[in-house]
């Protein structure tokens, strides 16, 4: 099948003007509060380059914090295992969830589980994967993925969330009432968490110095998968540790302010002992990270913290949806994380910026997010993977753009074609005549303006 | 070589510049005021907070604010199952966070960790001299404090995954009271 580029799919999804212009409005709105809670502390700046400095300090030092966690954990008596990728990664869950022979696992978000494709591994070898927070149980109704990594059925209006429920979970048709189709989520997954034997959640930071892992959720789901279950599995990248206790106190304070303009997510869990009688598994996985490591230019993506605040803000995002950046992480960090897995099936990516930084400037680590993309493009054009189209043009811009000679006379050239034959420029055939109208043509270039009058 | 080795010898090849550890973060501010803080705090995070005399009886205030409901002090609870049934669950919180309205609980609060979540109404029960600026406070006074499983617990369980329409009440307790005691 062949996969839409971000920009063909983008297309599809503003073809309706009310709904883009909704999820603008609606993500901005989230931007909005996280600028409004960060504001609120003055020490923001300083948190974030605290933040930055622990992640780049991580980074210098991954392998000897990795082996500290892991030892500091299964003296905790958890299970560590270690996965190369993303194959191996649903190998060991699926060897653990064998081994206690259920049919039926209840899932916290992880967008680790979603980069490896865990749901569809384990749903082919028979195993009913339930995912609970509730935005994803949406999106999983609908045989869809997240299209944002916090708001994962931002993309979907109430009116489709009644209806995916009616036909799921049996609501009265028509019924688009928020508290309504929360409270039916609510008796529908309390069933699944109290018949669930094996829980898996994701993690959102593990700390080398007490072999512990965080989980935040709103919802308190995670917490209702793990504590109920006899075996709780938790997914992580490598990436995701930090040296010391300490330094929760830093990444809590920016994680939900930069993600949805909260002052701290609900549950903020410590998981480090399994409770008694509970057996609990922590699996390693690189899946790309350490070949990212080795990337000088690409490195800091590592430091994310997967807030989603380079998202909201980004214009492109904001109108163009998630689904439209095929991964299962989209917007600006996707962008340069994605072409790390596969460098030509997301070569799409890294263009699909304005480059205007501000996915920078919002970033809690302090990723150089913009510049990436743009490093990202200078790589794939090298290599030779960009559009023939964008290969030829760029190439006969340098050309023109070379020789004031050329240039000069390409200008008069334009300005006489735009004026005497306007169709040649107003027609589907040029892409810069898409979504938009061309400008009126000068009458005459800077040069010859500033010839005339101040000569 | 197992997977675990081969990740590690990658990571160990990757020559990554040296950087050093910050060192602990100094620059919070803190409020002047802890307490209104943290009941700013509670207010944002849709929190009922009753105030009591240390010493003083919270029931009939309780008893006010969940008229006909069952109310349960944990402790000698068997398993978590049977608290889904608990219509009101009161324990005892350890510290509170002024900046978030976070309040730790951990095992040594917790009997049965599902307890704060599975129940339907939580109530916890803190001091008011247990109340700390910033989390970068509460983490100093958790420092190296070993537990099975602790949580920051920030009001109650709510989503906006519906189109951004906060509906409070996901898969935790749908409402929390905070029964502060002066000092």
């Amino acid at each position: 099948m062949h996969m839409l580029s971000h920009a063909e799919a983008s297309e599809k999804f503003i073809a309706n003007q009310e709904r883009t212009d909704w999820h603008d409005d609606t993500l901005w709105f989230v931007r909005s509060k996280r600028d409004k809670a960060s504001k609120l502390l003055p020490e923001w700046e300083a948190l974030r380059e605290q933040a930055s400095q622990i992640k780049e300090h991580m980074l210098s030092n991954l392998p000897q914090y990795l082996l500290e966690f892991e030892a500091n954990a299964q003296a905790n008596g958890v299970q560590v295992h270690w996965a190369k990728d993303a194959h191996e990664h649903n190998e060991i869950v699926y060897s653990i969830i064998q081994k206690h022979g259920d049919k039926a696992l209840v899932k916290s978000k992880s967008m680790l589980t979603e980069e490896c494709h865990l749901n569809a591994y384990l749903e082919q070898k028979g195993i009913d994967v339930v995912d609970t927070d509730l935005g994803e149980r949406i999106v999983q109704f609908r045989k869809e993925v997240p299209s944002h990594i916090v708001l994962p059925a931002i993309h979907l209006k109430k009116e489709d969330v009644g209806e995916t429920f009616h036909q799921h979970l049996g609501t009265p048709k028509g019924n688009k009432d928020p508290q309504f189709l929360t409270e039916a989520a609510r008796i529908h997954l309390r069933e699944k968490f109290l018949g669930a034997k094996v829980a898996i959640t994701g993690v959102n930071f593990a700390v080398a110095e007490t072999g512990e892992f965080v989980v935040c959720t709103n919802e308190g789901n995670a917490d209702m998968g793990a504590h109920l279950s006899d075996v709780h599995i938790a997914c992580m990248g490598i990436e995701k540790i930090i040296p010391k206790r300490q330094d929760l106190g830093v990444f809590l304070r920016l994680l939900a302010r930069s993600a949805t303009g909260q002052l701290i997510t609900t549950y903020s869990s410590h998981f480090a002992k399994p409770r008694a009688g509970q057996e609990m598994h922590i699996v390693l996985v690189d899946n790309g990270r350490s070949r990212q490591l080795a990337r000088n230019e690409f490195r800091n993506s590592l430091k994310c913290i997967r807030c989603a605040a380079c998202f909201n803000t980004c214009p492109v995002y904001r109108r163009s949806g998630g689904h439209s950046y095929h991964q299962p992480v989209a917007g600006p960090i996707g962008s340069i994380l994605a072409p790390n897995f596969d460098k030509k099936a997301n070569v799409d990516l890294p263009f699909a910026s304005t480059l205007c930084g501000s996915c920078s400037n919002v970033c809690p680590v302090k990723i150089n997010i913009h510049e990436q993309l743009w490093f990202w493009r200078q790589d794939l054009m090298k290599e030779g993977l960009a559009p023939a189209g964008k290969v030829l043009g760029m190439k006969f811009m340098a050309w023109m753009m070379s020789s004031p000679k050329v240039f000069k006379l390409a200008g008069g050239i334009g300005r006489k074609v735009m004026t005497w034959f306007p169709f040649l420029v107003n027609n589907g055939m040029n892409p810069w005549y898409k979504q938009r109208e061309m400008p009126e043509p000068p009458k005459q270039s800077f040069q010859e303006w500033y010839k005339s009058n101040r000569s | 070589m197992s997977s675990r080795e081969e990740i590690i010898k990658a990571l160990q090849e990757v020559k990554v510049p040296a950087k050093a550890y910050p060192g602990v973060f100094t620059a919070q501010v803190k409020g002047d005021d802890t307490l209104a803080d943290f009941l700013h705090s509670m207010v944002v995070v849709s929190t009922t907070v009753i105030q009591v005399k240390e010493g003083a009886d919270a029931s009939p205030a309780l008893d006010k604010h969940f008229p006909n409901m069952q109310r349960v002090r944990l402790d000698p609870l068997a398993d978590g199952l049977s608290l889904a049934d608990v219509d009101v669950l009161e324990i005892d919180g350890d510290f509170g966070v002024a900046e978030n309205g976070a309040i730790w609980l951990d095992d040594s609060n917790l009997p049965h960790r599902v307890a704060p979540f599975i129940c339907q109404h939580l109530v916890i029960y803190l001091s008011q001299k247990n109340l700390l600026p910033t989390l970068q406070e509460a983490y100093i006074r958790l420092g190296d404090k070993q537990t099975g499983f602790g949580v920051f617990l920030s009001g109650p369980s709510k989503t906006a995954d519906i189109e951004q329409s906060l509906v409070i009440g996901a898969h935790g307790a749908r409402s929390l009271v905070v029964v502060l005691t002066e000092c």
